[in-house]
């Protein structure tokens, strides 16, 4: 999977509370139908707690802890909120060209 | 297990502190298939530093300049592989075919780690050099006896096999031991700073991308066999490593001055 896409995805499930990889994962399987390797997975979560979009959910984590738990930060919301925004864009485009009522 | 641990040692040190202990039981879970996602995983994040987390000050960069060193090392391992080319020569004399071998030392150099200008700690280095080089020191010393003697070039058969192999195993041994002792200064001695680090991985490169591309000046005039192929195409990796790791790492000290 292309790794901007393993990174919507994390931060889409996150969005709905504070996850750890395995359940980050699992989540992403009941979205879209398909696990993410281990290397997108844990690829994403560097990158996107690297750029401070996600964040351990206790800061007084250890990091190498058995299970991190990461929720996503403000700059995470806003980044999701206008990435789905533009996809719903993109996709009432695409859908209205191809004749299909978006609702 | 061991395979997943295995796996997971590729990621760069950061990411693998971070996330190694559920990437592997990730990989040990999923198995098999999962393979091709973690190696592309760990060459992705190995070709983007400013995606690893740093676990502690100057981590980046101090891994960067070991793996600069690592590049640099494979590269010399990797050009005594083959007969010498016509078009990548390493002599004054050919300063056309040579002049690869320049942004590559101008790497080298930038990224080189000045050690702590105290007595305490230069004397602790100094062990620690003794301690790494002693070893591969004898082993040159060895080689350069046999050579002398030209029972180098006198062997046959079996001794010559085992001597060929004492050399490869010397070469190695001296780049492993001069790349740990590049880890060891880079742990006492300030990292080069990222500018001067991302110049180094971009000078370094390009003195790699320079050597790719003459050797493949060979491959096209069809002066060349299929080791010189691999060779191409191994140093055109090395370079785009490089490369990609200096541009990457230069976007990321940008926004800092």
């Amino acid at each position: 999977m292309h790794s901007n896409n393993a990174q919507m995805l994390v931060l889409t499930v996150l969005a709905d509370g504070p996850l750890h990889g395995y359940a980050i994962n699992t989540a992403i399987e009941s979205l879209s139908g398909t696990k993410l390797g281990p290397g997108s997975l844990y690829g994403a979560l560097s990158r996107l707690e690297t750029h401070g979009l996600i964040r351990p959910a206790d800061e007084a984590n250890d990091p190498g802890q058995r299970h991190r738990t990461m929720q996503i930060t403000d700059a995470g919301r806003n980044l999701l909120r206008t990435e789905l925004q533009q996809m719903a864009r993109v996709s009432s485009a695409g859908l209205h060209a191809l004749g299909v009522d978006p609702a | 297990m061991r395979a997943a641990r295995l796996l997971a040692g590729l990621y760069p040190p950061a990411v693998r502190e971070r996330w190694g202990q559920d990437l592997c039981r990730e990989v040990q879970a999923t198995g098999l298939r999962s393979w091709p996602d973690t190696l592309a995983g760990a060459a992705r994040l190995w070709f983007h530093p400013a995606d690893w987390p740093e676990t502690s000050t100057g981590q980046t960069r101090r891994v960067l300049t070991v793996t600069l060193f690592v590049i640099a090392s494979a590269t010399v391992l990797l050009l005594r592989t083959g007969s010498p080319a016509v078009t990548v020569t390493t002599d004054i004399g050919h300063p056309l075919t040579s002049l690869w071998l320049a942004p590559l030392l101008v790497g080298t150099v930038l990224a080189t780690p000045l050690p702590p200008l105290r007595i305490a700690a230069l004397c602790r280095l100094l062990v620690v050099m003794v301690r790494l080089l002693a070893v591969p020191v004898a082993q040159v010393g060895i080689l350069f006896v046999l050579a002398r003697n030209g029972i180098l070039a006198r062997a046959t058969g079996w001794v010559d096999a085992a001597l060929t192999l004492y050399y490869w195993l010397t070469l190695a041994s001296v780049a492993l031991c001069l790349c740990m002792l590049v880890a060891r200064v880079v742990r006492a001695a300030a990292a080069p700073a990222a500018r001067r680090l991302s110049a180094a991985l971009l000078y370094l490169g390009g003195g790699l991308a320079l050597a790719a591309g003459q050797r493949l000046l060979a491959v096209i005039c069809g002066a060349a066999g299929f080791g010189v192929i691999v060779q191409t195409v191994m140093l055109g990796l090395l370079a785009a490593m490089a490369l990609s790791t200096g541009q990457d790492l230069r976007k990321k000290a940008a926004p800092a001055g």
